[in-house]
């Protein structure tokens, strides 16, 4: 018998425990397309070797008296076709199960995870892993290249927190880590942007609607090609995130028009951290900005203006100077001795109110994990691939892969008045548009009954 | 993928669509052309009973707290009251014991710890309300802690129950062991044969405890109460 290992969470996977509601789950769901239907029994070998090379993978959250945290365990995963809503629930804190899935229905495997245990980034590497690993088995083809690209580097360095290492202070005799893109004369200009502002607590647009009858995400998948919207956004000289918030800023003002509403739309972006400070850590390590336009303020309002704008916010804020700076001060706030020390049930109370708070600023979320390169041998085999998060507002994710991008929006709402207007806006641009939804309403179900 | 002349397209939306969808899923309009292989699945509607049972097992526990509250209005003197007393009390009791044997039936060594102090802290209630007579300092209190003591012992050995998943609790049965030797040197009890033999049983069990599974226990007490 020997003793379990256990790590604790991550600065940004706490308040994912805190913030979860039976709508929003805080699980994602990263997808690939094969070329052919899935075989249950390949995937499953493909997953139980990719499984035992990531360690992370195999956690179970617990809870502490002061904190959750991640804990080794003995559980295998079970590949199963896909008969849930899409990101259903993955902790309960009455049960001890692994933090993610794999399922797969016709073409697609799904990877789902619990938000606390990883991000989009590290999952797309295991999903990259089990792909690499299925075809192995499936197709002898690109079997011996593919092992090459295998992320076994990773294997030493999957619990690392990023977080700790780079923004938490430590003793005077141990060196933190230091980004590459620092040098001794950045060190003063840290202290720069201390322009701290209140907008997360003003009050921004935010869509209501009529929730899913049982709380699934609603999801709509937009599949486009990638080459008109980079083109798009290039003309605007803008990045394409960017360009596409703009238009969902313009499709949502298109399907209903607030009346006597905020005109603020805010739009929260998470940043993938791993491009300023080098980590090969699958676990959690991104941060959030938040951007934002008021229509009607005097300049505008036309998609291209809107985007530039957000453009101008963005570059500000999420420079790696900026971002250290907001994280150095959570990591300060989680390290404060009258924090620790507060029992977790509280904790979470006190996240709960300050997501809450956050939230009112915002009035859409927006994330793209941008062009995936898969390795060479099993790029053939993969058609498209796709990401989304279950959502407590509208969003979308997008993710592009062989010259097409797909944008999956998701919502607590039925409605969907916001994605005919992105869509018909896309469609008045020239871009060809297919719509992919899983059915969510008794109607949208009893459609199928019907035809069966 | 299929030609796009053949594909499920709205006619408002200009868009294509994918799967056997009837109607277009963004606008409602009648879509023309043929219907393709769905890529996600029809799941059907899942109602969770959960949330039913949370709310009914708050309203328990809000019930049961508030009977015990009200006895406090009632003196132990009034010779109308006592089997009404006993009646309710017991009821009350078993439902909160009911509860918690449910709620904390994945980990029986926990589950154990709870039902003690629930048990304890009842009867010393009960005991206070009913004229203060001593039976549950004296008897009931040192016999649930040495029988818990004993039944964890046994129990996580049947059951083969993960080390790291009972050590803490049996540590914490073991502990309160120790509670009713406090009331004996309080001089709160009138027969101390009980709370000495549960004082033995328990400092036996802790040096024992202290002995086989210390790292174990101090590992588990590590990761639990991180700050």
């Amino acid at each position: 018998m020997t003793h379990q290992p256990w790590e604790r969470l991550d600065n940004a996977s706490n308040i994912f425990l805190a913030a979860r509601t039976d709508s929003d789950p805080k699980v994602f769901r990263v997808t690939a397309e094969l070329k052919h239907n899935v075989d249950q029994a390949i995937l499953q070998q493909a997953v139980d070797e990719v499984y035992d090379r990531y360690p992370l993978y195999h956690a179970v959250l617990r809870r502490g008296v002061f904190w959750h945290y991640l804990q080794d365990s003995t559980l295998r995963p079970e590949v199963t076709t896909e008969q849930l809503p899409t990101c259903a629930p993955i902790y309960d804190s009455g049960r001890r199960t692994l933090l993610f899935r794999v399922t797969h229905y016709r073409q697609r495997i799904n990877l789902e995870v619990f938000h606390a245990l990883s991000d989009g980034t590290g999952a797309l590497w295991f999903l990259t892993d089990v792909i690499a690993a299925y075809l192995q088995r499936h197709d002898p083809q690109p079997a011996e290249a593919s092992t090459e690209n295998q992320q076994t580097s990773l294997i030493q360095e999957l619990t690392r927190d990023s977080f700790a290492e780079y923004f938490r202070p430590k003793h005077p005799s141990k060196k933190r880590a230091r980004p590459p893109w620092k040098t001794d004369t950045t060190e003063t200009d840290l202290r720069q942007p201390k322009t701290r502002k209140t907008t997360y607590f003003k009050g921004a647009y935010r869509i209501k609607g009529t929730r899913t009858p049982d709380h699934r995400t609603r999801l709509i998948e937009l599949t486009v090609p990638a080459k008109p919207i980079l083109a798009l956004a290039h003309g605007e000289s803008v990045s394409p995130t960017i360009y596409l918030t703009a238009m969902f800023f313009e499709a949502l003002r298109t399907a209903a028009q607030p009346v006597g509403q905020s005109m603020t739309y805010g739009a929260s972006i998470p940043v993938n951290l791993r491009q300023f400070f080098p980590s090969t850590s699958a676990r959690n390590f991104f941060a959030t900005v938040r951007i934002e336009h008021t229509y009607g303020s005097g300049d505008n309002d036309g998609v291209g203006c809107v985007a530039r704008h957000l453009e101008q916010q963005f570059r500000t804020k999420a420079t790696p100077e900026a971002l250290e700076t907001k994280l150095r001060r959570f990591s300060r706030f989680e390290r404060m001795v009258a924090v620790r020390v507060v029992p977790r049930q509280i904790k979470d109370v006190l996240l709960r109110w300050i997501n809450w708070g956050n939230n009112r600023g915002l009035t859409v979320a927006v994330s793209n994990l941008g062009r995936v390169n898969l390795p060479d041998p099993i790029e053939p085999f993969v058609h498209r691939m796709a990401f989304h998060v279950t959502a407590v507002r509208p969003q979308f994710c997008v993710m592009t892969h062989a010259g097409m991008m797909t944008i999956s929006f998701t919502s607590p709402y039925v409605e969907t008045d916001h994605v005919r207007e992105f869509a018909r806006h896309l469609r008045s641009l020239g871009v060809p548009v297919s719509v992919a939804a899983p059915r969510v309403t008794e109607e949208h179900l009893a459609s199928v009954d019907e035809a069966q | 993928m299929t030609p796009n002349s053949q594909r499920n397209t709205c006619p408002s939306c200009s868009i294509h669509v994918e799967g056997d969808w009837v109607q277009c899923p963004l606008c409602c309009t009648d879509l023309t052309g043929p219907a393709t292989v769905n890529p996600f699945p029809a799941v059907p509607l899942s109602f969770s009973r959960k949330k039913v049972f949370q709310v009914l097992v708050w309203t328990s526990f809000l019930l049961i707290f508030a009977s015990l509250i009200v006895q406090l209005l009632f003196t132990h003197r009034d010779p109308q009251l006592g089997i009404w007393r006993i009646i309710w009390l017991g009821l009350a009791t078993m439902w909160l014991v009911v509860l918690m044997a449910i709620r904390k039936r994945h980990n029986v060594a926990k589950g154990t710890v709870y039902l003690v102090a629930i048990i304890g802290l009842l009867c010393t209630y009960w005991d206070y309300l009913t004229g203060w007579h001593g039976w549950s300092l004296t008897y009931v209190v040192p016999i649930v802690c040495g029988a818990a003591i004993l039944a964890v012992l046994i129990s996580v050995r049947l059951m083969r129950m993960p080390v790291g998943d009972h050590i803490v609790y049996s540590g914490l049965t073991a502990l309160m062991g120790t509670v009713p030797v406090v009331f004996w040197l309080l001089n709160w009890v009138y027969e101390p044969l009980p709370s000495t033999i549960c004082g033995l049983l328990s400092v036996v069990t802790l040096v024992l405890l202290q002995l086989s599974r210390g790292s174990y226990v101090r590992h588990e007490l590590a990761k639990r109460l991180h700050l």
